[in-house]
């Protein structure tokens, strides 16, 4: 099975993940926004238009790319997604449960349908000959798994931190949180950028992978399918959208074999999946299971009775 | 204390716990990750030898990528078709170098092509057909050059394919050269025709190039469109623009959109009013709309780089083979060229391999050998006689314009050549005789 | 300048009528569970090819099953009835896939979310192993004897068209009414009022909940089988692309209001229909760009309830 799953695919499960984060952090703060393929979009066609129209970033003539300016891109295309974040999120988050996804669903059609329309982004060909920063897919392996392992750190170390409980404490109830003056509108807009800015360095990641770049990546589909990747793979851990990503994003290439009825065993998988595992794969139950010390608490136990 | 009450847990706060097992399943993770990276890795199959041509594994694999998912499996299944009944004829021509061919689904995205790109490159295909979109072409295309593998593309008309890199071919002739011979044609009916009005589909990256050609072949009449309305693929109800258009009385309409979008507009404009002629490109050159726009269809002009009524041996072939498993029906474009992509590399690899090109050398030099094989020979296929340039791009001598004919019912109908037309002056000479005089191209 | 404006609005209705049918299913289902459908755009293409087949449609699945059809041939208004009957069984089965386990467990409602999309995503790929990628218009003898267009002062509109706005608005009334008036219809609402009330007061909670699902997928049929005469069936994935415009008028008229589905169907139609054809290309963001600012000055849509956190 490993060896089915070539480079490529690999790369492309990486990013899989890296969305389904993207779509976590918001959750993590009870807030159920689908706006991330709107932001990796942006990323994306930042992307592409800075590195196929600025000779500064040094594209070469065949198609080479500096490592630097392809890190430069990535930081970048993080920025532009923050700040539209930061922008819209005020406005945005005023609105509740099902309206606040709704709304985000409207977002990202908007920012689809935006770059589709204005004429710098290529229209419905997009931009394509996108230059390459490596020379083989495997070469993109290392930047997606560097900027999962980044998104897990700071979603780690959010657990302990004040920032993050008081996202725990909004996602359990909003109403109280707010009461115990938490600054509810404050978190919720971190966690929001927070996920616009993964989503944005995604996108750019994305579009050098891709080779090319236009408006149908980054859509209403890819929002379902990453709420999926949160749902299956469990959404009370960032490893859960991870998790998700991975095996829904190698999953249709996997049942290649299976051949024309491969799309429909896929929505079987996504159908049983809430059914079977309602908490999704990777559960608080299951981390903590992983967790256990690893010698039995009842050595230390001898040792600490008191004569 | 006598009795230690304390829990076995203590000490370690369930938050811990979690923590610890996040970071446990972490490192699992990254470890298995890296193990299918490296997993991946293994094995280019570049380097292997070739078997020998009568060993029982002998035969080579041929690749081909094919929409057959997504909105573009309509001509996936034409090309599926075409290349299928290519193959059993190369089989009846008892090859000195047998051919194995692995069909991928390429989807209709960009990345299901690569998937399958990659995936057959990996196991070791000698060339590849496809993919079905030049929106595909252009993220996969690049994948097979760098890794140097031939790929001769059936489907894909839009500008700059074959300059992606020396690997990349086509035998789909560019619509910059096709589609002007549909507008001279209607101008050549009526040419009293001063108002033109374009469609296209603006989320369609090869309706929107087609369209700037058909633009710039009607400018260079003197004949620039009274209104453009800009439709979208998934549209299925063209009521708004047809209005707007037709309050501008045009005489002739130019639509760039794909089939069933193409034949849906097509039968609400008739159904609206709309009397005047009606030049369709590349997107509608498939029996597929005759269902969906039935009657309504009859009269419209299509340019075409391939016409079922071109009478030579290999055509007439083409047209048995085809006619054995679809009768009555007569093939369509997109499975002409289909056919004659496996044909090109069918012919190419029986060449090389007469000249021992490819025995006892690596993939990868095989790969190189076929590709200049495959571009220094004259090939004569159901469009016609064709052969490469050096950029990989198809130098065809003759194309055809067409008028759809539907039968009395409005369900089936053909493709009726009315026009042979002869490749601009750059291009190599047609060979053979037209049924009528060829029209040369206006200069552009 | 009349005409044109008629033009607009006689476009703009039909269009609308249709979206205000879908979203009309969704707010059904909506009211009584909480929770958003999203298998009904699949369920308005089976609709669709359901009509087709109906009617004596041949179809050949990628080239598989070529000229196969059912031995029927029915006139276009009984094959619509009935396929939408049909569909509405079809709904029927998909809630008893993908929402009655979860309701089992008292599941949070996103995950009906993901089930339903799952449960879309079978049925469409389904649609397209079966039907094919060909696209199918209805036989011509549908309309039997309607001119193709009339002229209403000035302003062209397809026969068909007038056909699916008086079907529509005879669909909205016809459901309207059955809400206002029947035992049915009443039981329904108080089902979505109140569940545990409605049960005390003997009310069969979970069949009206069935009938819900019954006639939202009957409603999403008959969009489908109007749609496809009118237009013809691309795709399998014809009932997305109305799925999702649906969903946006759902919420712009409220989430539960059927009043609001349908002045917000025909709001978002009428919008439409108002774009400049040489703007042509944002005309789906307009959808979206409505509701985005309908919600953030009105969060509960137009005439929604508004959502009060009860302590």
């Amino acid at each position: 099975m490993a060896a089915m799953i070539d480079n490529g695919l690999l790369v492309q499960m990486l990013i899989g993940a890296l969305l389904g984060v993207s779509v976590y952090l918001p959750l993590a703060a009870g807030q159920l926004s689908l706006a991330s393929p709107a932001f990796y979009a942006v990323g994306g066609t930042l992307a592409a238009l800075l590195s196929t129209s600025w000779p500064v970033l040094g594209a070469g003539a065949d198609g080479t790319f500096p490592l630097a300016s392809f890190l430069l891109e990535l930081l970048l295309g993080g920025l532009l997604a923050g700040a539209l974040a930061l922008l819209v999120g005020r406005l945005v988050l005023r609105l509740q449960g099902i309206y606040l996804a709704i709304a985000t669903i409207a977002l990202v059609e908007i920012v689809r349908v935006a770059i589709l329309n204005l004429p710098f982004t290529g229209g419905a060909i997009g931009i394509f000959g996108i230059p390459q920063p490596f020379p083989t897919a495997a070469g993109y392996l290392l930047p997606a798994l560097a900027l999962l392992a980044l998104a897990g750190w700071v979603c780690q170390r959010l657990e302990g931190m004040p920032l993050g409980r008081a996202m725990a404490a909004i996602r359990n109830d909003e109403l109280a949180a707010r009461c115990m003056g938490i600054d509810t509108t404050g978190v919720k807009l971190t966690a929001f950028v927070l996920s616009a800015v993964l989503a944005g360095s995604t996108g750019a990641l994305a579009a050098h992978f891709l080779n090319t770049w236009n408006a149908r990546q980054g859509s209403f589909d890819t929002s379902v399918t990453m709420l999926a990747f949160v749902i299956l793979g469990g959404s009370r851990s960032w490893l859960g959208p991870v998790v998700g990503g991975l095996l829904l994003t190698a999953l249709p290439e996997l049942l290649r074999p299976v051949g024309d009825a491969r799309l429909v065993l896929f929505g079987l998988v996504i159908l049983l999946g809430p059914v079977l595992f309602p908490q999704g794969l990777i559960t608080p139950s299951l981390l903590e299971r992983l967790g256990a010390p690893l010698r039995p608490a009842s050595w230390r136990r001898r040792g600490g009775v008191a004569p | 204390m006598l009795l230690d009450t304390t829990p076995a847990t203590s000490g370690f706060s369930l938050l811990q716990r979690r923590q610890r097992g996040a970071l446990r399943l972490s490192g699992l993770l990254a470890a298995a990750i890296g193990t299918v990276a490296i997993a991946g890795q293994q094995g280019d199959p570049s380097v292997k030898r070739l078997p020998a041509a009568g060993a029982a594994n002998g035969a080579l694999t041929i690749g081909a990528v094919i929409a057959l998912t997504g909105n573009a499996n309509l001509y996936g299944q034409d090309q599926r078709l075409g290349i299928d009944l290519a193959r059993r004829w190369s089989l009846s021509r008892a090859p000195q170098r047998p051919l194995r061919l692995q069909l991928e689904d390429g989807g209709s995205d960009e990345a299901t092509a690569i998937a399958a790109f990659n995936l057959l490159i990996k196991q070791g295909a000698l060339a590849l057909i496809g993919p079905t979109l030049s929106q595909q072409a252009f993220a996969a295309d690049p994948i097979a050059q760098r890794r140097g593998v031939p790929v001769v593309a059936p489907s894909n008309t839009a500008k700059g394919i074959p300059q992606i890199g020396h690997f990349i071919s086509r035998v789909s002739a560019q619509s910059s050269v096709i589609a002007p011979l549909s507008i001279t044609e209607a101008l050549r009916r009526d040419p009293k025709v001063r108002r033109v009005a374009v469609f296209y589909a603006q989320d369609d990256a090869y309706s929107t190039a087609e369209t700037l050609i058909f633009q710039k072949a009607l400018a260079a009449r003197g004949l620039p469109p009274v209104t453009i309305q800009r439709v979208q693929l998934a549209d299925n109800d063209f009521q708004i623009p047809i209005t707007a258009a037709l309050q501008l009385q045009p005489q002739l309409v130019v639509i760039s959109v794909q089939a069933v979008a193409g034949g849906n507009l097509i039968r609400q404009l008739r159904e609206l009013g709309y009397r005047g002629q009606i030049v369709v490109g590349n997107g509608l050159n498939t029996p597929n709309i005759y269902p969906i726009c039935q009657r309504w269809c009859d009269g419209i002009l299509i340019a075409q780089a391939y016409s079922p009524e071109l009478n030579t041996p290999i055509n007439r072939t083409f047209l048995r083979l085809f006619r054995a498993s679809n009768p009555g029906e007569s093939p369509s474009q997109i499975a002409a060229q289909a056919w004659s992509a496996y044909q090109v590399l069918f012919e190419a690899v029986q060449r090389l391999q007469a000249r021992g090109g490819l025995e006892d050398v690596g993939l990868g030099q095989a790969r190189e050998a076929l590709m200049q094989e495959l571009l220094s020979g004259r090939y004569d296929t159901p469009l016609g006689p064709i052969h490469f340039q050096r950029d990989g791009e198809v130098v065809q001598g003759r194309f055809y314009v067409a008028q759809v004919r539907m039968d009395p019912g409005g369900r089936t109908g053909r493709f009726e050549l009315v026009r042979n037309a002869s490749a601009p002056a750059s291009a190599a000479p047609a060979a053979g005789a037209a049924t009528s005089p060829p029209v040369p191209l206006t200069a552009r | 300048m009349i005409e044109s404006l008629l033009q607009t609005l006689l476009n703009g209705a039909a269009s609308g009528g249709v979206y205000a049918l879908v979203a009309l299913g969704y707010t059904l289902v909506f009211s009584v569970l909480g929770v958003i459908n999203f298998a009904l755009g699949a369920l308005f293409s089976l609709g669709g090819y359901l009509t087709y087949l109906l009617m004596g449609g041949r179809i050949s699945a990628n080239g598989a099953l070529p000229g196969w059809g059912l031995p029927l041939e029915l006139p276009f208004p009984l094959a619509l009835l009935l396929a939408a009957a049909l569909t509405g069984l079809a709904s029927l089965v998909v809630e008893k896939l993908a929402f009655v386990p979860l309701r089992r467990r008292n599941a949070e409602p996103l995950l009906y979310l993901i089930t339903s999309l799952g449960a879309g995503l079978v049925v469409v790929n389904l649609l397209q192993m079966l039907m094919g990628a060909e696209g199918y218009a209805f036989p011509a003898s549908a309309l039997a004897g309607l001119p193709a267009a009339v002229v209403v002062a000035g302003a062209r509109i397809r026969s068909v068209q007038v056909l699916l706005l008086a079907v529509c608005a005879a669909a909205v009334l016809a459901l309207t009414l059955w809400l206002e008036r029947s035992r049915g219809g009443r039981a329904l609402r108080a089902v979505a009022e109140d569940a545990t009330t409605a049960r005390l007061l003997g009310i069969n909670s979970d069949a009206m909940l069935r009938l819900a699902f019954l006639l939202s997928g009957a409603l999403a049929g008959l969009g489908g089988g109007l749609i496809g005469v009118s237009i013809s069936l691309p795709g399998p994935y014809v009932g997305i692309g109305y799925g999702l415009k649906g969903l946006a008028v759902l919420v712009l008229g409220g989430l539960g209001s059927v009043p609001g589905a349908i002045a917000g169907g025909l709001l978002l139609g009428l919008a439409e229909a108002m774009v400049p054809s040489g703007a042509s290309g944002w005309r789906d963001a307009l959808a979206f760009a409505i509701l985005f600012a309908v919600l953030l000055v009105r969060p509960s849509g137009l005439l929604g309830r508004r959502l009060v956190e009860k302590v």
